[in-house]
């Protein structure tokens, strides 16, 4: 793929479609010879920002959609936005990012998990908002070439 | 849209409880991995366990599933734990620190 070539996919806000995000970043990640290791996490990385989405960014009885922006940078390094349009979003979303280290069985929650994740699989996380929200995720393929 | 994309296989032995688990463990079927696993993690007296061998991916919305099946497993006093993870799948156990919790030598 070029360098600054950018693929634009727009979802609706709902669970069953992040699928489809996380099979389009494969299609890229690949091309981009992205490790399978580094294509997982990306792949888990890109879902949680859907996810937050999906769950948080628009009224349930009226979804919205979701835009995903894959950019490649130089050429070694993707860029993923994942916007929505959705107004309540800066009240209703997970900003706390956490983890279950060092905590008890009685302590342990889910809340934060899935920004805790974005920041431990990528290497910049970015969040925006305006209208509506954006979630920059970037990841940079670790040196492996081969001549 | 309509996708198997998880499956499930539960094995009775004497007193233990095998569930095997295929495919993706996502937000578009977390609520059919609730409904499998409600009515199992009821049962103090026998032990349960997850076989993930199959499982092919999972995120924070599979994660806390098995974090609410190892809260209500302990309130029960009752054994609990994960079997087989995949290496990809293992990393993000680690990294989320939910591994301790899913020890099957305890269940």
């Amino acid at each position: 793929m070029k360098n600054d070539a950018n693929v634009t996919l727009s979802v609706p806000a709902k669970a069953e479609y992040v699928d489809i995000v996380r099979l389009t970043l494969y299609g890229i990640a690949a091309r981009m010879k992205f490790s399978f290791e580094e294509i997982e996490d990306m792949k888990v990385a890109v879902s949680e920002a859907c996810n937050n989405a999906v769950l948080h960014a628009y009224d349930q009885s009226e979804p919205g959609h979701v835009e995903v922006v894959f950019t490649v940078i130089g050429d070694d390094a993707l860029q993923i936005s994942v916007s929505d349009s959705g107004v309540s979003f800066e009240q209703a979303t997970d900003r706390t990012s956490s983890n279950l280290h060092g905590k008890s069985i009685e302590e342990i929650q889910s809340g934060g998990l899935g920004l805790y994740l974005m920041q431990a699989l990528m290497d910049q996380v970015e969040i925006r908002s305006n209208q509506g929200t954006s979630v920059i995720l970037t990841k940079r393929r670790m040196a492996q070439e081969t001549v | 849209m309509h996708t198997d994309k998880l499956s499930f296989h539960t094995e009775n032995l004497d007193g233990l409880t095998v569930v095997h688990i295929a495919g993706e463990l996502d937000l578009e079927v977390a609520s059919q991995m609730r409904s499998v696993m409600e009515p199992l993690m009821e049962l103090p007296d026998r032990r349960l366990i997850l076989n993930l061998r199959e499982l092919k991916y999972i995120d924070s919305t599979g994660i806390g599933i098995l974090i609410s099946i190892v809260k209500a497993r302990h309130a029960r006093n009752a054994p609990f734990g994960v079997e087989d993870v995949p290496p990809t799948i293992q990393k993000l156990f680690d990294m989320t620190g939910i591994t301790p919790f899913l020890d099957a030598s305890n269940a």
